[in-house]
Order: C-alpha cells, then structure tokens, then sequence
C-alpha cells in the first residue's frame, strides 16, 4: 500500500500540473508542508509561480504555518488566488 | 436557503422576494452577470467556475454570520454559480435586508467584496475567435478622380 498525501489542485495549479489531484508517497515520519510545497516546486516548475502566491490547507482548514507536518492519508490544497463573482 | 453554491440558474427574483418577506425596512441586492469580454483577439462567451466545496460553504456560513452581527443585518442570501455560465447570466447574488438603507448597502457590499476575497471559488474563461472583417476584392483599374 503506498503511503501519500493527497494533493488537491484548483485553477491555475491544476492547469500547470494537468490534474486536479496527485498521490504524493511520504515517510513514515511525514513532510512538512514546506517541503511538500518545495518538492511539488522543484518536480512541476510550471507550478512554481503558483505556489508562490497561493493559500494552503490540510483536511479542509488553512495553514497559517508551513511547519505543519502532513502525513501519509492527509490532504493538502492548493489555492491560488481566489476569483469568484 | 441564506447560503448557496449551486449548478442551476439564481433567480434574482427569488433572492428579493425572500428579502421582501424579512422585517427590515431597506434591503439591497447585487447580482453579478457574466459579461463578453474581448480577450486577445476572441470574446468571452461563458465562464467555467470551479470551487473547493468544503471551505467555500465553511467560509460562506462565516461571512454570513459576520455580517449578521457587524451590520445587524435581518436577513440576507449570499448565492453562487458553479459549471458554465453563460454571457448575460446570473453569477452571483449578494443581498441583505436591515432596518435602514444605508445597513443595507453596506452589508450588501461587504457580502459580495469579502465572497470574492475569501471564498475558493475561481473562473476560467470561455472564448469564441473573433471573425475578421472580410476584405473587399480591389477593383480593376482603380478609381480616379475627375
């Protein structure tokens, strides 16, 4: 059974990345958000200016500090900004 | 219902009848169309709205209670469009209904700038390639003065 996190993306980073959602495998131990953020950076570099300016969340609420660890089961949001109405 | 993301037409209608039936004495109600704009040589014919449900709904119940508090608003309707939209459709509707006008207005206009502010909800838009004018065929010969 693979261990991930579950990436949930919307607008411009699911336009970058080509899909709405990734299975991203972590350790036992987790990742911070930080370095999910970095990693997705680094593998998908059309989705770097996105990261930039977007929110973030874990289970359905906003991180306010990127130290969170996410572990395998988690879900993490991309929000870029938002533009309804 | 005061909260709404839905794939089916608002009724503008409906939002200020609801409104009509509180007990305030001023209700206002925005409603946001989608317009045709022009776009790098192809105007807009319909917006694709996308939004992550769980946090939008958490976040619309939060500015509705906000409101309800900061400008004693009676009743009020924070309604939005998901999937296609067509030019000229309804998008959004932000209204509210308070003892006085000028509650009314600026909770109205509180609702809809915090919606577009906090709410995960974006817009792709749709396009259709503008037809360039035909180009008449030039005339033999030309034309000459006199």
């Amino acid at each position: 059974m693979v261990r991930a996190v579950r990436v949930r993306l919307f607008a411009t980073a699911r336009l970058a990345v080509g899909r709405a959602t990734l299975d991203w495998p972590v350790a036992e131990s987790g990742v911070s958000a930080r370095e999910l953020v970095a990693a997705l950076g680094a593998a998908y570099p059309r989705l770097a200016p996105t990261l930039r300016v977007s929110r973030f969340l874990r289970n359905d609420r906003y991180l306010s500090d990127l130290t969170t660890r996410l572990r395998a089961g988690d879900e993490f949001a991309v929000h870029p900004p938002y533009g309804g109405g | 219902m005061v909260v709404r993301l839905s794939r089916r037409p608002l009724s503008v209608a409906s939002a200020e009848a609801r409104l009509a039936r509180s007990p305030g004495g001023a209700s206002v109600v925005f409603a946001g169309r989608v317009r045709a704009d022009l776009r790098h040589g192809s105007r807009v014919v319909a917006l694709d709205y996308e939004v992550d449900l769980g946090p939008a709904l958490r976040q619309l119940r939060r500015i509705e209670r906000t409101a309800r508090r900061r400008f004693r608003t009676v009743d009020l309707v924070l309604w939005h469009r998901l999937g296609r939209v067509a030019v000229g459709e309804v998008a959004v509707v932000a209204g509210a209904s308070c003892a006085h006008r000028a509650e009314a207005f600026r909770a109205a206009r509180y609702l809809i700038d915090e919606l577009k502010a906090t709410v995960p909800i974006w817009k792709e838009e749709r396009g259709r390639p503008l037809r360039r004018p035909r180009r008449r065929p030039a005339r033999r010969g030309g034309r000459t003065a006199g």
